[in-house]
């Protein structure tokens, strides 16, 4: 089998979606959309406070109320009573503190929730409210109040990263710059909130249906928290109304409140959340205040980077060790760096958590260290693209975790080329920068609110064009992070239909058509004579998560994996019958078999009912597993992923200088995603993930004052509309790459981490101004600050 | 109380609570799921139905004030076994991700191009503008409705000639 | 949460009349509903009293637009998207069309009502900047009798208006204006697409020879509620129009501003910026 097919028939054509018509025609079933006999339905309760002991709860007004079917609270869980994946410090119901507003003490159900809100206010909770931290840099203070005492520490986890002698590098450096940038928490905003069945069995086991994002991981918890096995529960995956890394940990936690009420009623229960009840419980991405020293040539030459972050985890640990461990492997960003000192360090807060995140803790060091190089260019007098060339890491380079890039093609500067060159970018960087520079009259004091009369601009001035970019790379996969492999079955039918079964989820975006399209590359078939099944825990082995943008590459190689084996036996049955030598080779394609010298050739169909009356199995578990990588905690280095992939923004914005509103006129967007296998799905990863990356860039934020969240609903928490992004272009090159189906990699993620980091350096371009804190508000762009209500409580005005 | 109207072109009377807001119950009552729910207050538009023809969020409309009206929803948009034009564009622009909004995207769509047969793009983004889509990024939505005009115009010219 | 409700649906203005008449508090108007369904679901103070609705949907004269003489006179539950649609409005008071097409999405023009925009005196409505230069008068109604008053007087501060429980908004009053008035609407939001707005200015303005004959300046938004600016708008009155008294006038809406709100945490933002969208917005009606 030839490992880098070049022709293919179906790979990397438009593919309508496999799940496509059920959702135009509304009969596709998210979790809210399926009912069950006998359902209870329920609420939460939870305490206004963000940091509280809980004293006492007294249910008795409640407890004969003949709305409520019962109570659920802590002493209800046989098993695990705290759930996490590295730190189990996340209770499925509160009973000593509450340690964020989210926070949920205990779940009243019965049949009607109408019923059930009305009656919720009268349960009488106790509780002392307890010193709230919502800086993170306070909760490392030696006399900070711990929010989980049994850790002894706030700190959630520091990774370091030792390359080279920072101190020598420093030193020899010609020019060193210092500067801090600060990134604001983030709602993943999937449209769908979550909802979430239990149904009890008659059998004493559990089937559980709802909007989530990793069925293996709620399987887990659940079976942890029932205090049962793993077989006892089978979680169904309904169609997801997207995630974005979001349906994962609140989930869980949901599926086993759900599970604990099923098992104690005997009755299915539903939990489904408003869209408030979802932001406020839900995890977000991590804010993070970031500070970069550089030191650097006239040259342009970079030599040396000290790097400290420090992420703000919120109460609970979730996936803040995997988060800020993407960190610390690419803080340094796509440049070749001698002397490498980096911290990452993660901490708790009273505020919402944090955790996984589409970008996954790239988003934020890429807005920093991309805004930090156009800063470095502008005073060495060069364009972007000059000292990006100088340095970026090439074919075999080595990272900063020290790891050779050698077994992939290196494409990071091959993608900025190609868009530069499709934006005309330097000529235009250069007008836009002549236009705005000394011109900084627009920016406001802060204390003249009555303006002076050059604060002025006339309305033929006031809108500024700007152009910038941003470049990253990203290793791929869970990398030195988890352990990486992935289950496929394909199991082709006697009448040469197929049934595909992925033990990666589906989560909106696509997969399932991306996996139909690699086995019928194989095959030789038509997508659509390919079936897809029902995510279901119970008949495929555990994959891990859909995350970190590998279900294509790991998935991908699993599906190509059952394939080229089902392959194999249809060929040497046809050779053994054609009486061919065992080296021929025969062609799949056009739901044909054929061995072109011989002129003989079956329709594919013929040829499985051929093999079932032989008794050859057609159904097949692929297996992928990624290659080992290296990783040494005390030092930060190894080959911390098998794999990476390249990319580079170019935003072109224009910005009004009377106002600070931002325009996204267009966004270039070049990605080496290795090889496509649907360009249509692979078109709309790059046109959401950049939408989102420029909501992060400019309007979103998810504002907290004493650990209480100000946005609760779409009205408040603004993400991009169909208004707000005048154009996006995405371009594809596709390196070459071993691994997965073809090399075909990871975009999901790159798509959207590079985004702000290119709008920012356009805002740069466009007023001459640098910003260092996302998001650039109306405020920011003006006054170089955010306002909050409670500035002026604080008489800081 | 009791209401009367017209729910996909087939006449309906049913007796329904005075709290039920129409995606109440067009979801419980009518078992139409179709119709989603993304925020409660009018701000995402994934329970677009037609009223009398105009997109309206069915979180905003009690099923109170929907007497005598006509109501469109997601499962009365195919021609019979078939899908629209609208609908098969949706699918070949690859404007369907997860699929939460597309059927308040395609309802929004639907009443645009019954109002205007030849929208400019800048129309179209109005038009889906209360429609939030966290996953397509718009533009391919965009292309799918564009198409569908030029479509059905192709097919007016056709006739004619 | 939406309450047990009871829903009536009268069919003539007097019925409606009688059904409001006992001036509850449990009982209120329910136009397009785009307000108050949200406000049930958020458990808004504003409506938790709320037992029985009064539809507006079957009362004719509250539906149309129709033009007099003189004057062009709105039902009260005329739509957004009706008035979007009406040549009348459009050739007579573009800034309103132009205020109400920047209102919500399409889904809530459709439904959303020019009264049920002002009726709460929320400090964001964008209709009533344009209402007000164009000096609108509301006509209410109770059982018994009929007043008119100026939508100026009617807004008395945020949330609170003239109107009592026993009254109902039946209609608004645009007098045409002068053909050569020209003027412009701004708002500001956060996004492009469906935004609350920040800030909302209404301006029109005669002139003649370069001198200032007449001008209305209404804010929104930024003033806790939609207001004119009547001392601004005397002193420019009789003024040449140059570059300095742009200025001038801008910082002077500024200082204006400045004393109806106090000085608020968005004030170092929000007062700036209306000087300078104000600025602006002369230009393009001064020098166009
Ligand atoms: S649910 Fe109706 S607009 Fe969001
Ligand atoms: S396709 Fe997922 S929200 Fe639009």
């Amino acid at each position: 089998m030839e490992k880098n097919k070049k022709n293919f028939k179906i790979v990397g054509k438009p593919i309508v979606r496999q799940d496509g018509v059920t959702k135009v025609t509304g009969k596709a079933k998210f979790a809210a959309d399926y009912n069950f006999p006998n359902e209870l339905q329920s609420v939460m309760l939870r305490i206004h406070s963000s940091h509280a002991l809980i004293k006492s709860i007294d249910f008795s007004c409640i407890e004969n109320d003949s709305n409520v079917a019962a109570i659920i609270d802590h002493r209800d869980i046989p098993g695990d009573k705290k759930v996490g994946v590295i730190k189990k410090d996340q209770p499925i119901f509160c009973s000593e503190k509450v340690v964020t507003p989210g926070d949920v003490i205990a779940m009243i159900v019965g049949k009607s929730e109408r019923e059930l809100i009305k009656i919720k206010d009268k349960i009488k909770i106790e509780y002392e409210d307890l010193p709230v931290l919502t800086d993170p840099s306070k909760s490392l203070e030696t006399d900070a109040p711990l929010i989980h005492p049994e850790y002894k520490s706030n700190l959630i986890v520091h990774y370091p990263l030792r390359k080279g002698n920072v101190d020598s590098g420093f030193s020899n450096s010609e020019h060193i710059l210092e500067q801090t940038y600060t990134t604001q928490n983030i709602e993943h905003a999937y449209i769908e909130p979550e909802c979430v069945t239990a149904i009890p069995q008659i059998d004493n086991s559990i089937k559980i249906i709802g909007s989530i994002q990793n069925p293996h991981t709620t399987r887990r918890i659940v079976a942890a928290v029932l205090g049962i096995s793993l077989s006892q529960v089978v979680i169904i995956q309904a169609d997801l109304g997207g995630s974005f890394g979001g349906k994962d940990d609140t989930m869980n936690i949901l599926s086993a409140r759900a599970a604990v009420a099923a098992i104690k009623t005997g009755r299915p229960v539903k939990i489904k959340y408003s869209r408030e009840d979802s932001i406020l419980e839900s995890y977000k991405r991590h804010p993070y205040v970031m500070h970069y020293k550089v030191g650097y040539n006239s040259s342009g030459k970079i030599t040396t980077m000290k790097i400290d972050v420090t992420a703000d985890g919120g109460a609970y640990a979730s996936m803040s060790p995997f988060v800020t461990w993407r960190t610390v492997v690419q803080a340094t960003g796509p440049y070749e760096i001698e002397n490498v000192w980096t911290d990452v360090k993660a901490v708790y807060t009273n505020n919402p958590y944090t955790g996984a995140m589409r970008g996954f803790g790239s988003p934020q060091p890429i807005f920093a260290q991309e805004s930090i190089m156009d800063e470095i260019a502008e005073r060495l007098g060069m364009n972007p693209v000059e000292i990006r060339e100088i340095n970026a890491l090439k074919q075999n380079s080595v990272t900063s975790t020290g790891q050779r890039l050698e077994n992939h093609e290196v494409t990071l500067t091959k993608a900025m080329k190609t868009a530069i060159e499709k934006t005309g970018f330097v000529d235009k960087w250069n007008n836009y920068r002549n236009q705005s520079l000394d011109k900084s009259n627009f920016i406001l004091s802060g204390e003249d609110l009555i303006l002076s009369e050059d604060k002025f601009i006339s309305r033929q001035d006031k809108l500024r064009r700007g152009i910038g970019l941003s470049i990253s790379l990203r290793g791929c996969s869970l990398g030195a992070e988890g352990i990486d492999a992935a289950a496929a079955l394909v199991a082709v039918q006697p009448d040469g239909s197929v049934y595909l079964l992925s033990g990666l989820a589906e989560n909106g975006q696509g997969l399932r058509t991306t996996y139909s399209i690699v086995a019928a590359e194989i095959l030789g078939i038509a997508t659509d004579k390919i079936i897809y099944l029902e995510q279901d825990t119970s008949r495929i082995p555990d994959s891990g998560p859909t995350v970190a943008s590998r279900a294509t590459l790991m998935g991908g190689g699993a599906f190509r994996n059952a394939s080229e084996i089902i392959q194999k036996r249809i060929t040497n049955l046809l050779l053994n019958e054609w009486q061919l030598d065992k080296e021929a080779e025969l062609i799949f394609e056009d739901s044909m078999i054929k061995h072109i010298a011989s002129n003989k050739s079956i329709e594919f169909t013929e040829a499985c009912s051929f093999a079932s009356q032989r008794g050859i199995n057609l159904s097949v578990v692929g297996w992928y597993k990624g290659p080992d990588v290296s990783w040494d905690e005390e030092i930060g280095q190894g080959s911390a992923y098998f794999t990476y992939v390249y990319g580079c923004h170019v935003a072109e914005v224009s910005v009004n200088i009377n106002t600070g509103e931002i325009y996204i006129n267009k966004i270039t967007a070049v990605h080496d995603a290795g090889k496509i296998i649907n360009i249509l799905g692979a078109q709309g990863q790059v046109y959401g993930g950049s939408t989102q990356g420029a909501g992060y860039a400019v309007w979103e934020e998810i504002d907290k004052h004493n650990g209480f969240i100000r946005e609760m609903n779409f009205d408040q928490y603004l993400i991009p509309t169909s208004k707000d992004i005048k154009s996006i272009d995405a371009i594809f090159i596709e390196g070459e790459d071993d691994y997965g189906a073809w090399g075909a990699k990871s975009l999901g993620e790159p798509t959207l981490e590079l985004t702000a980091g290119a709008i920012a350096n356009a805002v740069k371009n466009a007023t001459g101004k640098r910003y260092f804190n996302l998001p650039l508000n109306l405020e920011e762009i003006l006054l170089n600050r955010k306002l909050r209500p409670e500035d002026m409580k604080r008489g800081s005005e | 109380m009791k209401i009367t109207f017209k729910l996909n072109g087939e006449n309906v009377s049913i007796e329904v609570e005075s709290y039920k807001r129409l995606i109440d119950m067009l979801r419980e009552d009518f078992e139409l799921t179709g119709t989603k729910e993304g925020c409660s207050i009018g701000e995402c538009g994934a329970c677009t139905v037609l009223m009398d023809g105009k997109a309206v969020n069915s979180c905003l409309v009690l099923a109170a004030q929907i007497d005598g009206a006509e109501i469109l929803t997601i499962e009365g948009v195919n021609q019979g076994n078939n899908l629209s034009d609208l609908q098969r564009n949706f699918l070949t622009h690859g404007a369907v991700q997860c699929g939460f909004c597309t059927p308040g995207m395609i309802l929004s769509s639907l009443a645009l191009l019954n109002e205007n047969p030849n929208p400019t793009v800048e129309e179209i983004e109005e038009s889906i503008a209360g429609n939030l889509c966290r996953c397509t990024g718009y533009k391919q939505i965009i292309e799918a409705v564009k198409a569908t005009a030029e479509m059905s115009n192709q097919k007016l010219r056709n006739q004619s000639a | 949460m939406i309450p047990e409700l009871k829903i009536l649906r009268p069919e003539k203005l007097i019925d409606l009349l009688d059904l409001i008449a006992p001036a509850d508090g449990a009982t209120r108007i329910l136009a397009g509903g785009t307000d108050i369904i949200p406000g049930f679901h958020i458990n808004s103070k504003r409506f938790s009293s709320i037992r029985k609705l009064v539809e507006t949907v079957k009362i004719p004269e509250m539906h149309e637009i129709k033009e007099e003489d003189d004057s062009v006179i709105i039902g009260s539950s005329v739509t957004f998207s009706e008035l979007i649609n009406s040549e009348l409005i459009n050739t007579y008071f573009p800034l309103l069309v132009k205020a109400v097409s920047k209102i919500g999405s399409v889904q809530i023009r459709n439904r959303a009502t020019i009264a049920g925009n002002f009726v709460n005196n929320a400090p964001c409505a964008d209709s009533v900047p344009p209402l007000l230069v164009y000096n609108a008068e509301v006509e209410i109604a109770n059982k018994n009798s009929t007043r008119k008053v100026l939508l100026n007087d009617f807004l008395e501060k945020p949330y609170k208006t003239q109107l009592k429980d026993s009254e109902c908004v039946v209609r608004i009053i645009l007098k045409k204006i002068d053909k050569t008035f020209t003027g412009d609407f701004y708002k500001l939001g956060r996004r492009r697409g469906v935004a609350i707005s920040r800030i909302t200015l209404a301006v029109i303005l005669k002139k003649e020879n370069n001198i200032i004959k007449d001008i209305r300046i209404a804010s929104g938004a930024v003033t806790p509620i939609g207001m004119r600016f009547t001392e601004l708008e005397n002193d420019l009155i009789g003024k040449e129009i140059t570059p300095e008294l742009l200025v001038s006038s801008s910082q002077k809406l500024g200082k204006n501003v400045l004393d109806v709100t106090g000085l608020r945490w968005s004030s170092v933002y929000k007062v700036p910026v209306i000087q300078r969208t104000f600025y602006n917005l002369l230009e393009n009606i001064c020098l166009d």
